[in-house]
């Protein structure tokens, strides 16, 4: 198991993030979180990827916490955090310095691929931003990727480019966890679903399996959040 | 090599990698593909339909399963020699006559009549 999440519980203060949530990683699987806003998605990820302690139950990657194998994990947040001063090739720079696992000619390719502008990230537009953080952080080679909505608040052609993008860096080693709200389009990349709901987990299914009793994704969301 | 290009994935008409494997089956009995011919990569057409490469695996294991493929280590994987492109044809032709027989039988109209109207609409010419 690459990672899990067993019987965890995330409060803050009054309310519950998570409940009683247990969640298997396996090797190799790309999983879609899915659920609306506020069911507890970004803190499942934040939880995986060590930036949040549990309050109850534990949260292992690769065996360990997730802060001890921080060099095994990416994760990519909703926030636009991005240093306004840097390019892609500054940013690359950042990378490599940081990470020995950051590969530059996959960054470079991944620039392209995504059509990443050669301006400082202050006059890039949002989702140029997001398609620069993106590309540094599908060029280190992870066990485990946490993607937080990678695809939110971008046009629908760059949205192509990012889903081939994540299509394409997928290997039989590691892991990707993105949640979104383009169920639709999206649904394709997943091997498996996650559907939250209010901090709980209401159903955990492989997508082919859905479909062939009939139903998509999207419409068992529909089914089950509608 | 064109194949994936216009492909349309249904994601509520059954499994993907079944999908997959209906349009290479097509391909071939259309004559789009051929014999000795060289799939798509597992990563090219995944990337091409934005589809999981674990579905595109499945899909290309089935039709070496079913014997149109085989997969060569390091080149990619082929339609193999001698496939009988006749048979995949009758099997399309079947499974749309299937289709057209569901109508005829749910408008209760006869078999000669149904018939009738398939010659008429091949004469004509006219596919709609």
């Amino acid at each position: 198991m690459l990672a899990m999440l067993d019987d965890v519980t995330k409060v803050y203060g009054k309310s519950y993030g998570l409940r009683d949530l247990t969640l298997e990683v396996p090797t190799g699987q790309v999983i879609g979180l899915l659920g609306v806003n506020g069911s507890g998605k970004t803190t499942l990820l934040k939880l995986l990827s060590g930036l949040l302690l549990p309050t109850r139950g534990q949260v292992s990657v690769l065996g360990e916490p997730p802060r001890r194998v921080r060099s095994k994990l990416v994760f990519l947040g909703e926030t636009d955090a991005i240093y306004r001063w840097m390019g892609p090739t500054d940013a690359g720079y950042l990378m490599s310095g940081l990470y020995p696992d950051f590969c530059p000619q996959r960054y470079r390719a991944l620039l392209d691929s995504l059509q990443v502008p050669t301006r400082r990230a202050g006059a890039m537009s949002k989702g140029e931003r997001v398609r620069l953080r993106l590309a540094m952080a599908l060029a280190r080679e992870a066990a485990l990727y946490i993607l937080d909505e990678p695809l939110g608040g971008i046009d629908l052609a760059a949205r192509e480019r990012i889903l081939q993008s994540i299509v394409g860096q997928w290997r039989a080693d590691a892991s990707i966890i993105l949640s979104t709200h383009a169920i639709a389009e999206a649904e394709g990349l997943f091997d498996r679903v996650v559907l939250l709901k209010q901090g709980s987990l209401v159903l955990d299914a492989l997508a082919e399996d859905l479909r062939e009793r009939g139903e998509s994704v999207k419409s068992t969301f529909l089914e089950v959040l509608g | 090599m064109t194949v994936g290009k216009t492909w349309d994935l249904d994601m509520a008409a059954g499994p993907i990698y079944r999908q997959i494997a209906q349009h290479v089956r097509r391909a071939l009995a259309c004559g789009v593909i051929k014999s000795g011919d060289r799939l798509p990569s597992v990563r090219e057409l995944a990337q091409q339909l934005k589809v999981n490469q674990n579905t595109v695996v499945h899909a290309y294991s089935q039709l070496e399963r079913e014997g149109i493929v085989e997969t060569r280590r390091g080149l990619g994987t082929f339609i193999r020699d001698g496939i009988p492109v006749a048979v995949s044809q009758r099997e399309l032709l079947i499974a749309a006559a299937q289709r057209y027989a569901r109508e005829v039988l749910a408008l209760s109209v006869s078999t000669e009549e149904a018939i009738e109207i398939v010659r008429e609409v091949l004469d004509a010419g006219d596919v709609g």
